[in-house]
């Protein structure tokens, strides 16, 4: 199913090349097609570039959208800044912990799904959103939130 | 009611026009007519975009850069959102007019991660912009090339100030630089690079079909050009309003329907709150400074709930490498902690805290430590009721 983390790597230096500046890029990669970024791939990233591991490894502790832990096949992104909260988001992220048996920031035993709590989407005006992977989902109600949650794979 | 549309105006003028306009002209000639239309960056710091123009064409270096800011973190603003979803076209025609106007054939649009959805609306519209020659090779029959890329960021607030967003793109941890040097001199890989807002950019086709004067007519007072406002919270419409820049913020109220005002928030989270006594100041760079969010809070809301909101925001978002702004955040928040469960009751012990939020406005390096304290001060100073001294001294 997934490939492994050595062939991602070599497909994002070629893609974006091996400068510095291509860091994010190959990192946002590897943890799009993995859902994280594991030890192996930081050493060869790190190896292509030329800086250490731990540049690598300062670099993904900087984002929230990148992590060193694997998670589900789907990530669930549920904003609580403030527009968010005072349309209801804190019933939402009930209802989805409830529906999942997790709280945020875990992931579901089968690993079909992580909850994470994110700072603002961008979506204010359509409160309370959160994304499912690269899908914004807004204007959340309970029902339609368990809708969502079952509908994927 | 004088909402007056230009940048979402249903009627768009032909695209490209303004950059077969501005191949007519010299870049220095483009340079001054959007220095003259003194359009100010629409962000939220406001630094007049002509004068960035004019230091980065003027900058000896090769490979000039032209960077879109499309990283809109600050609560509540979604304005950029919604100019990248509907005028994608004029936002990447007013890039590549400030390539011509600085000597840069390469732009970089800074995407928030949170938005991955827009890549293609942009692709497409860069794709539709490479069929018609407005963009790539030889742009119009001239010796001008230029190209934009987008390139995703990965989930961090701080990198929408735009030395952050540099280093970001470079491939790094998403932390301010000291300046000087100034990204004009050199930004990108050392090279002259203007970062602008994707509004302002969107703003430039504007400024050169109609010119300097005509923008300069838009605003109130000595405010220039329009501004896009995103309003949500406690209001029947929320969304996108275009108004006049020096408009009261009453009318923003009107426009979207909001009744019952208790406080408003201009400039998000970093920005200032204002009482409903207040509802006639300017959203201005002069008075409530208008980085594009607007937060409607009704009688019913708990500011100290709002405040607590807004504190786990900078908590969570800070970079870490200023301790005032590291730490200091973390205080404020105790602060509302001890407020909240009654260890503190009085002004007087409060003092100190104010005294750090003094502290991290100056000894910050960028704005994220600079503006976080506001809310704290604003909300504790207006909204919370407490007496000067503690009760029994």
């Amino acid at each position: 199913m997934s490939r492994n983390p050595q062939e991602i790597v070599s497909d994002a230096l070629a893609e974006y090349g091996s400068g510095r500046e291509a860091v994010l890029q190959i990192l946002t990669k590897i943890n799009r097609e993995l859902s994280y970024i594991p030890e192996e791939a930081v050493a060869a990233v790190a190896n292509a570039v030329g800086v250490s591991n731990a540049e690598i490894y300062s670099v993904i502790s900087f984002y929230s959208f990148f992590s060193t832990e694997p998670r589900g096949r789907n990530i669930i992104r549920l904003c609580t800044t403030i527009s968010c909260e005072m349309n209801g988001s804190r019933e939402i992220l009930e209802t989805i912990e409830k529906e999942l048996g997790i709280k945020a920031g875990a992931t579901t035993p089968d690993g079909r799904i992580t909850l994470e709590t994110t700072s603002c989407i961008g979506l204010c005006d359509q409160a309370p959103a959160m994304m499912v992977n690269d899908t914004p989902h807004t204007r959340l109600t309970p029902p339609e939130t368990r809708r969502i949650i079952a509908g994927l794979e | 009611m004088s909402e007056k549309k230009i940048l979402t105006a249903t009627e768009q003028p032909d695209t490209g026009s303004a950059l077969k306009k501005s191949l007519g002209m010299t870049s220095a000639d483009v340079v001054f007519e959007v220095r003259e239309s003194e359009i100010r960056g629409r962000g939220g710091a406001g630094f007049p975009t002509g004068i960035k123009w004019n230091l980065a064409g003027a900058a000896s270096g090769s490979n000039k850069m032209v960077i879109c800011n499309a990283d809109e973190g600050e609560p509540g603003t979604f304005k950029d959102r919604y100019l990248i979803e509907n005028y994608s076209l004029k936002l990447l025609e007013g890039m590549t007019i400030a390539g011509y106007a600085i000597g840069s054939s390469y732009g970089i649009i800074y995407l928030r991660a949170e938005y991955p959805y827009l890549i293609p609306v942009i692709e497409k519209a860069r794709e539709n912009l490479i069929r018609e020659n407005l963009l790539g090779e030889n742009i119009l029959g001239t010796d001008f090339n230029f190209d934009i890329e987008i390139r995703p960021g990965a989930g961090a607030y701080v990198c929408g100030e735009e030395t952050s967003l540099i280093e970001s793109l470079e491939g790094k941890r998403g932390v301010p630089r000291n300046k000087p040097p100034f990204p004009v001199n050199s930004g990108y890989l050392f090279r002259p690079t203007i970062v602008n807002n994707v509004e302002t950019f969107t703003a430039v086709p504007h400024i050169i079909l109609n010119g300097a004067e005509w923008y300069q007519g838009l605003g109130i007072g000595n405010c220039t050009g329009t501004k896009l406002f995103s309003i949500s919270g406690d209001i029947e419409n929320p969304g996108v309003y275009e108004l006049p820049m020096g408009s009261p913020i009453s009318e923003l109220l009107e426009a979207s329907g909001s009744k019952d005002v208790q406080a408003v928030q201009v400039g998000g989270a970093s920005g200032a709150t204002i009482t409903a006594d207040e509802l006639d100041r300017s959203l201005s760079f002069e008075d409530l400074p208008p980085g594009g969010s607007v937060i409607v809070f009704n009688s019913s809301r708990n500011m100290m709930d709002v405040l607590e909101n807004f504190l786990e925001f900078f908590v969570h978002e800070s970079c870490g490498q200023c301790t005032t702004c590291r730490e200091g955040n973390v205080r404020l928040l105790d602060a509302v902690h001890l407020i909240r469960n009654g260890e503190i009751s009085s002004m007087e012990e409060l003092e100190p805290f104010f005294q750090l939020a003094e502290v991290m406005k100056i000894s910050s390096k960028c704005g994220l430590g600079q503006t976080s304290p506001n809310c704290f001060i604003d909300i504790v100073t207006r909204f919370i009721d407490l007496p000067d001294e503690k009760e029994g001294e």
